[in-house]
């Protein structure tokens, strides 16, 4: 009989009254395992089962389990590893047998994965999860049996870090412990072998700040981090649960912009953008991740090497004030925002626009708009490229942003040459070219070349270039030619810019094409650009045919000269055409050498020029021959932009046709749709299948819309209103129409952070609209309520009209001798007194010129009634039936008359304050503001400074209505911008209101009171810098304590009596002006 | 540059050495002619084009011994020594008795002082008004029955009223641009003058005048000028009133005493304009656009 049998045999008993199964797997246990153990083993072995049975009533189940493994585990496994096994089984059946069920059942499968060595640690790890209540063993219990997944993904290391996350959640939820702990060999499973150690890390220190967040991190983690580069993964990780070990809020929402803001950076960037955030960390762990979430904005701004500077910067703030420093990596600085724009090498045209628009239009004398070169193109009009500078007559367009250069200087000195070309064009009349005009500097040969009989040119220019056949070589010549002029103009008038202007030159003819790569004709243009550019020495040139060169070069060299005009330039195209033409375009098939122009003297060239001008009676325009390699345009300078001569002249003449059409009178040489549409087929400037996708007809119908609108004109395909009177169309509102809806504009404010004690930046959107137009009973009714006090209001102010001369006596200079001091002077000198000598008197004019402007607060809380000071109900004389007249009494009342609320004392202060100042002649304004949360400051206009008082400020003041809440800085700002636009001596801000500033996110939460009150205060305190008085003034009883914070040392007032503000408001006024 | 310390009487002031000026168009047959005639001047034009020094040279110009006949054929003009010439400066609180004269207590009681206007009427002397919308309306009503065909001027205070010497000449200058709607010089005042516009010299103009006045080569003044042709430009686009001459020669003066170019521009011209630091800025623009 063998060991096993012997055992079976001799312990069959044991299992009565356990069910028929456990036997069975006991004997195919030790049959399994007799091939592997020693008798003593085995008999051990089986010892260890039969002992789990007796453990406990429900035990025999792992002691089940525990049979079925052992056969399962690998044939290899040690001796150790069973009785370890057995030891450990025990154990936990001891705490519970499912727990032990589980680890059994999954022991064989996980122990392929860790090894023997590590199965101890497994079951503790299991131990460790098992709290001893149900759900804590049904966790540990997934544990166990998520074993051979787990293991084969994470090791044993991990799995720890593991049991130390799920232990955390489950002390919060067993429910998110256990979808996490499902999910988790999926989701470590996605991660490198390096990230999820540091991936886990932050998990713990996750679920012990913000537990709810893991769930979300365990589903969008992995996604996240792998938008971090590889290396730093791990150290981006650690900085985030370093974050998340300082703070509890939102660390999941960090980490996930952060992370998300990573993947837009450049990879290599992400290491050194860590590595500051780590030096920042131990000051502040939000500045870090905030440092890191807004690097892409930043970087937008400086290069990755200018990073630190920026940082360093606000490690400084940082560490001397926190809020400071947190505000600063928010981005919500203004401090931040400077020191960023002084790091950064690019130049925005936003930034930059009004001092070019001021500059070029000092250059030209004229009214020049800046735009970015996207605004042109948008247009539709025949520019297409947004990158590049160009005009169109009226305005130059350029580029959004330069950054070429490495410092901001010399990005600004290359976006002022830019400007400067295109207000040279405009200055040096490059678009005014007149076909007939004389040039100055060449016999004219345009007069001598026959004109096509049908061609109806729309332009000038367009009637010049329809002189050559090939007419994209004669546009580009003449751009040449142009070009060249108006370098050449600067140069000599600009002597301050011609070192950046050469510059530039020179770095353009650093990236021009191989010359003699170039079909000959292209090459002959290529060479010219390269003399326009003064580098004559860049000039490549087969020695065989130098002449045609050197005479282009010549030619083009005389519009240099000072005096030369647009059409110099245009009889130097003719002349560089026909040179062109005199060259074929085709490549340079020998050995032939190509060289740079021998140094000419002047005198041979100026005999080839008038030879040139000579010829001219029988001047043949050439045309492409045969052969030729088709011709293509040289390649584009940079700093000169785009120059459409034609477009600009089609332009400038729409323009003069829409001018006179508005005189009512039609130009006498109109231009026909038929002119347009030729021109634009014919035109080298405009390439329309670039322009605009479609088919040709609706291209150049649309095309044609475009410039016409641009011109002002009204479109030529409104043939159905044609024959309505002109007039109609002008005014444009059809009858019956809807009224408009308020036109809003947007203001944006900065706020004052006093934690940061720094502004944050265009921080509060204010929307100014006129307030809707109601009835104007309110003001009639107010006026006839109180019309003893108006009436005395109104003598009160005109009492206050300033006399136009004051006498002011007892000057010691003046008009003329006072008599009275005169005769007490000659009395003390007769006496022998020291006399006075300020007997003079004089007249002083007192110009009254005083602006107030007028802040009602329209908040919610406003419309909080009046208690009225009627006699209250008496508690203490508890007969019912006074109790019910008393009441059916005060019900009459107030059905009668409802009872008023603060906004209607508001209005009616108001009422009285204008027939105030209506009585005075003060300029004045009214608005009323409200609105919720800082993108939406509504701020009403009841009465513009501008505007007169009329029937609509009657109306106006009926629609003041409570609204929303009170979010005074920004209010009071657009207050300010509003009062400095008038250019009176004293300016008053007035306002008024019920409370204390709130609004959402108007400090940290709606219970902080500080951030809105010194934010106000910061407000008030611009507007004395401005110049203004400002005054406070409330009903709010409580108002002492906040005002006197708000106001230190301004002036306001605590309305205490809030019905006598009506009577209280003039009279402050009058006292305030006074 | 006449020698300091000295001290005269305003009606003792004589314009000695010519002053340099550069005529730019027909101004002074004019002002000659309405000298002859004894009518009433106003000249009109922006800060510093040279009002001033156009008045003072013509002082001078007049009181030189006259050759030539007047067209009727009287005798020539008064005198053989220099003209006498007042200059007022208005401002806000001029007023009338400033003008005239007043009463100022002596040791013994009052003494009447005349003012220089009056002093002006009886000696024969230009006087010239600066700025004149800048006074008070009482005053600039005060020269009325000096600029018709009376020309006295009474004298309120005294009872009396005085005549105008044969030399004398009212000259008022006025500047459109920039004072306020509210200082516009009444009707009844200014169709009592003829009125002589002034407006800023052409660029090669100004470039001889900054040349002459402040010594710097022809090649730099024209630059100033150019300058000054650009920074006009900006008129009423952020600049109230364009650069004058005087800045222009001013900085000129400075490039002379061996100031950078640059900078000269930068104090003389694009600080003294303005203190809108965008305004300033475009204008740097072209100052270093020009001046190497």
């Amino acid at each position: 009989m063998s060991v096993a049998g012997g055992l079976i045999a001799r312990n069959r008993s044991r299992f009565d009254g356990f069910p028929e199964p456990l036997l069975e797997s006991y004997e195919g246990s030790l049959r399994a395992l007799e091939p592997r153990l020693t008798p003593t083993q085995l008999e051990a072995w089986s010892q260890g089962g039969l002992d789990l049975m007796a453990i406990s009533l429900r035990s025999w189940e792992s002691a089940a389990e525990y049979f079925k493994a052992g056969p399962q585990l690998a044939e290899s496994t040690p001796w150790d590893t069973y009785e370890q096994l057995a030891r450990e089984a025990s154990d936990l059946t001891e705490q519970s047998a499912p727990l032990a069920v589980s680890f059994l059942r999954s022991a064989p499968a996980t122990l392929t994965h860790i090894g023997p060595n590590h199965l101890a640690q497994w079951a503790d790890f299991g131990r460790r999860l098992y709290k001893g209540n149900w759900k804590s063993s049904s966790l540990a219990a997934q544990f166990y049996d998520s074993g051979p997944d787990l293991f084969g993904t994470i090791r044993v290391s991990h799995a720890g870090r593991l049991v130390l996350f799920l232990d955390e959640l489950a002390r919060h939820s067993y429910e998110l412990a256990a979808a996490c702990l499902t999910s988790a060999p999926e989701v470590l499973g996605r991660l490198e072998g390096g990230d999820r150690m540091p991936f886990l890390t932050f998990g713990v220190e996750l679920a012990q700040t913000s537990w709810a967040d893991s769930r979300l991190y365990f589903d969008r983690g992995v996604p996240l981090i792998q938008r971090v580069h590889g290396p730093v993964r791990e150290r981006y990780l650690t900085l985030a649960a370093q974050v998340a070990r300082d703070h509890s809020r939102s660390v999941f929402q960090y980490f996930e912009d952060a992370a998300h803001a990573l993947g837009e950076v450049e990879p290599d960037d992400h290491g050194p953008v860590i590595e500051l955030a780590e030096q920042l960390a131990p000051h502040s762990a939000y500045a870090a991740m905030d440092f890191i979430s807004n690097a892409p904005e930043v970087l937008e701004k400086v290069r990755i090497d200018e990073l630190a500077a920026w940082q360093n910067h606000g490690l400084g703030i940082l560490a001397s004030s926190k809020e400071g420093g947190e505000a600063y990596f928010r981005l919500q600085s203004s401090r931040g925002e400077e020191i960023l724009d002084t790091l950064s090498a690019r130049v925005e045209l936003s930034k930059v626009g009004d001092v070019l628009r001021l500059y070029a239009k000092a250059l030209t004398g004229t009214n020049i708009s800046i735009h970015a070169s996207a605004v042109l193109t948008e247009k539709g009009i025949g520019w297409v490229d947004e990158e590049r500078a160009s005009t169109e007559g009226t305005t130059i367009y350029l580029p959004e942003v330069m950054e070429r250069y490495r410092n901001k200087e010399e990005n600004f000195a290359s976006v002022k040459v830019f400007t400067t070309h295109q207000a040279a064009h405009l200055e040096f009349d490059s678009f005014s070219f007149g076909f007939d005009r004389p040039s100055t500097l060449f016999d004219d040969l345009r007069p001598t070349i026959p004109e096509s009989a049908d061609s109806n040119p729309a332009t000038e220019i367009e009637r010049f270039f329809d002189l050559f056949p090939d007419r994209t070589l004669a546009s580009d010549l003449h751009e040449i030619a142009e070009d060249a002029r108006i370098d050449a103009a600067i140069k000599r008038n600009y002597a301050g810019i011609r070192r950046a202007l050469t510059r530039m030159q020179r770095e353009e003819l650093g990236r021009r094409p191989e010359v003699s790569e170039l079909p000959l004709r292209q090459a002959f243009v290529e060479n010219l650009v390269r003399v326009s550019l003064d580098g004559v020495d860049a000039v490549r040139w087969p020695a065989a045919q130098q002449d045609a060169m050197s005479n282009g070069v010549a030619v083009l060299q005389r519009l240099g000269e000072e005096g030369a005009t647009v059409e110099d330039a245009a009889e130097a195209t003719l002349r560089l055409y026909q040179l062109a033409m005199s060259v074929k375009n085709e490549r340079e098939e020998g050995d032939e050498e190509w060289d740079s122009l021998p140094d000419m003297d002047q005198e041979s060239l100026q005999l080839d020029m008038s030879d040139l001008g000579g010829e001219g009676a029988s001047m043949e325009m050439g045309e492409p021959q045969e052969g030729d390699v088709e011709y293509e345009s040289p390649q584009d300078i940079d700093f000169r932009g785009d120059f459409k001569p034609e477009l600009v002249q089609l332009l400038m003449k729409l323009r003069d046709d829409a001018e006179l059409g508005d005189a009512g009178q039609i130009s006498p040489d109109q231009l026909t749709e038929e002119q347009l549409k030729e021109l634009l087929e014919k035109s080298a400037e405009i390439d329309l299948d670039t322009l605009l996708e479609g088919d040709l007809q609706n291209t150049t119908g649309m095309f044609l819309s475009n410039l016409l609108k641009e011109a002002g004109t009204p479109t030529l395909d409104s043939d159905a209103q044609s024959d309505q009177p002109l007039s109609d169309l002008s005014t444009g509102a059809e009858e019956g129409e809807e009224p408009l809806a308020p036109i809003v504009t947007t203001y944006y404010y900065d706020e004052w952070d006093f934690r940061a004690q720094d502004y944050k930046p265009r921080w509060c959107a204010v929307k100014e609209a006129a307030l809707e137009e109601g009835e104007d009973d309110f003001y009639e009714d107010t006026l006839k309520e109180y019309a003893a006090l108006v009436a005395q209001t109104r003598k009160q102010f005109e009492l206050m009209k300033p006399e136009l001369f004051r006498k002011i006596k007892k000057l010691s200079d003046g008009e003329d001798v006072e008599l009275d001091p005169a005769i007490e002077w000659m009395i003390d000198i007769r006496t022998g007194v020291s006399p006075s000598d300020k007997i003079y008197w004089r007249r002083n004019k007192v110009d009254r010129d005083v602006a107030i402007a007028f802040l009602l607060d329209m908040s919610a809380s406003t419309d909080e009634e009046i208690a009225r000071r009627d006699q209250q109900y008496d508690d203490s004389d508890d007969d019912p039936r006074k109790y019910l007249s008393w009441w059916v009494t005060k019900r009459r009342q107030e059905l009668a008359a409802p009872p008023k609320r603060i906004i209607d004392l508001e209005k009616e202060a108001t009422v009285l304050l204008i027939t105030a100042l209506e009585t005075i002649g003060d300029d004045y304004g009214i608005y009323g503001f409200s609105g919720y949360g800082r993108d939406n400051v509504e701020f009403y206009v009841l009465k513009d400074f501008d505007e007169q008082f009329g029937e609509t400020t009657k109306k106006r003041i009926d629609k003041v209505t409570p609204i929303r809440s009170t979010r005074m800085g920004p209010a009071i700002r657009h207050a300010i911008h509003k009062l400095s636009e008038t250019d009176a001596k004293v300016r008053i801000l007035v306002l008024l209101s019920d409370g204390r500033p709130q609004d959402h996110g108007y400090g940290r939460d709606r219970t902080e009171k500080e951030y809105a009150i010194h934010d106000t205060k910061q407000a008030l305190n611009e507007a004395k810098r401005e110049g203004i008085t400002p005054f406070a003034l409330t009903v709010d009883r409580a108002g002492h304590d906040y005002l006197k914070t708000m106001c230190e040392d301004m002036g306001y007032e605590v309305v205490g009596d809030i019905e006598s503000l009506p009577r209280r408001l003039p009279a402050l006024y009058r006292s305030l002006t006074e | 540059m006449a020698p300091g310390g000295l001290v005269l009487a305003a009606e003792e002031f004589t314009v000695r050495e010519e002053p340099y000026y550069l005529p730019l168009g027909d101004e002074i047959e004019l002002f000659e002619a309405a000298f002859e005639q004894r009518i009433p001047v106003l000249l009109k034009g922006p800060t510093g084009c040279g009002k001033t020094r156009f008045v003072e040279y013509m002082s001078w110009r007049l009181g030189r011994p006259m050759t030539h006949i007047s067209q009727g054929g009287e005798a020539p003009l008064d005198d053989e020594g220099p003209r006498p010439f007042v200059t007022v400066a208005c401002h806000e609180d001029l007023t009338a008795s400033d003008l005239v004269g007043r009463y100022l207590l002596d040791t013994d009681g009052t003494r009447w002082i005349d003012g220089p206007l009056t002093r002006a009427v009886k000696t024969g002397a230009i006087c010239y008004l600066d700025e004149v919308v800048e006074a008070r309306k009482d005053t600039t009503v005060l020269i009325h029955p000096l600029t018709d065909y009376r020309r006295l001027l009474p004298i309120e205070k005294l009872g009396q009223v005085v005549e105008a010497a044969d030399g004398f000449l009212l000259v008022i200058s006025y500047n459109p641009g920039y004072q306020s709607a509210l200082k516009d010089l009444k009707h009844s005042t200014r169709q009592r003058f003829i009125s002589v516009e002034f407006t800023y010299p052409t660029r090669e103009q100004e470039a001889e005048i900054i040349s002459h006045e402040s010594g710097v080569d022809l090649a730099v003044s024209i630059e100033l000028a150019k300058l000054g042709e650009k920074v006009r430009n900006l008129k009423e686009h952020g600049l109230s009133e364009g650069v004058s001459t005087r800045l222009l020669i001013y900085a000129g003066r400075l490039i002379e005493r061996g100031i950078e170019p640059r900078r000269a521009a930068q104090v003389g011209v694009t600080w003294a304009l303005t203190d809108d630091l965008e305004v300033q800025r475009s204008i740097e623009e072209v100052v270093t656009s020009i001046f190497e």
